[in-house]
């Protein structure tokens, strides 16, 4: 499709193709569980892609849709790549609900349904081992916050927003250098418990859950400035689990957050992207 | 290239320069408070030396606001998302 021709004259006419997710080739996968959904903005409708022991879930796409400079300009811009992603999970999550389908990454790319082939082909086995693994399995995500900061004690002065700059600065009153030692001290002291206790939170929670996943990753924490959430975020992992031991999860979230006086949010199940290795 | 990756606002430059240089002055701040407060709580100063102490502290926290407003810069914009490694400076 894009080999050189007059079709390559034409920018407009390149297509690519864009890979959603690998499934077995055995499934009762259909091509109508597809066609409702638009798949990536732009492209052609959606279609199944079969290797020798495979099936994938593909896409053609306009090539000059998906270049580097493109893609770039896409992830500084968050409605715009949510607008992808969402397109993107909708496929994936299409073609997990029929059976195993291993999700690939936002914006899997090959030159043409031939290269894609030969990767089915060629990473076979790896493609096998993942859709075993996860298998009559979903993702949970758990996110556990920190107690919130305490409330200012009565008579405390804020430690940050004092009410200085209006006015000429006068001399400071006899004893207030040791008074701002002090202030600041407790505002350390009380931030580094806060630390230490959220950090043993997480750690029991990750360990309870662990215990009940078939495979668990840790990813890293929010920043506080990118969502808006001024709770402090003290643990953001993501675990396997399987099928039938969904209710035991959902009894253990229920005593954790009982337990511990952290706010504990479970998600799920998800299509396994976390446990699905480098494929 | 496209255009629009290259920001040329002089102003918003400006800015993002003043928040820049008061972050790490920020971050030179609160190391020295943090030390002082571990030399003052192992002891072996004098009332007078803690006071003293204290109160540069108190006057370069306060200078330090000064700045803020007067360039227009919030406390919460002194900091830098150092990636995995978190923030630059503390969060409240």
């Amino acid at each position: 499709m894009t080999h050189p021709g007059p079709r390559a004259q034409d920018p407009v006419a390149q297509t690519a193709t864009y890979v959603f997710a690998v499934c077995r080739d055995t499934r009762a996968m259909n091509t109508a569980d597809l066609t409702a959904l638009p798949g990536m903005p732009g492209g052609a409708p959606l279609r199944l892609l079969s290797s020798a022991t495979l099936t994938a879930v593909v896409q053609s796409v306009p090539t000059a849709d998906f270049t580097d400079e493109v893609w770039q300009q896409r992830l500084s811009d968050r409605q715009e790549i949510e607008r992808y992603a969402r397109a993107h999970h909708e496929v994936v999550s299409a073609a997990a609900a029929r059976g195993p389908a291993v999700p690939l990454p936002l914006a899997t790319l090959y030159h043409d349904d031939e290269r894609a082939r030969r990767v089915l082909d060629d990473e076979a086995e790896r493609f096998h081992g993942a859709l075993k693994r996860i298998a009559h399995h979903a993702e949970w995500g758990v996110k556990v916050y920190g107690r919130q900061k305490p409330p200012q004690a009565p008579g405390a002065t804020p430690a940050r927003p004092v009410a200085v700059g209006a006015g000429p600065r006068q001399a400071p009153a006899p004893g207030a250098g040791l008074a701002y030692l002090n202030r600041k001290r407790s505002v350390h002291q009380g931030r580094e418990r806060r630390r230490q206790e959220a950090l043993s939170v997480a750690e029991s929670v990750d360990a309870e859950f662990r215990q009940l996943a078939a495979a668990s990753r840790r990813l890293r924490t929010h920043d506080a400035s990118l969502t808006g959430d001024h709770r402090v975020h003290v643990l953001n992992a993501t675990y396997l689990v399987a099928e039938e031991r969904v209710d035991e999860l959902m009894r253990m979230t229920r005593t954790l957050r009982e337990r511990t006086d952290a706010q504990i949010e479970l998600s799920g199940p998800w299509v396994p992207y976390s446990f699905v290795g480098e494929v | 290239m496209t255009e629009s990756r290259v920001d040329l606002d002089s102003e918003k430059m400006g800015r993002d320069l003043v928040a820049l240089v008061l972050t790490v002055v920020e971050l030179l701040r609160q190391l020295m408070e943090r030390q002082a407060i571990r030399r003052v709580e192992q002891g072996g100063l004098s009332d007078a030396q803690v006071e003293e102490i204290g109160t540069t502290l108190m006057l370069l926290d306060q200078r330090m606001q000064e700045l803020c407003d007067q360039h227009g810069v919030r406390p919460e914009d002194l900091n830098l998302d150092l990636g995995p490694l978190g923030s630059l400076l503390p969060r409240e």
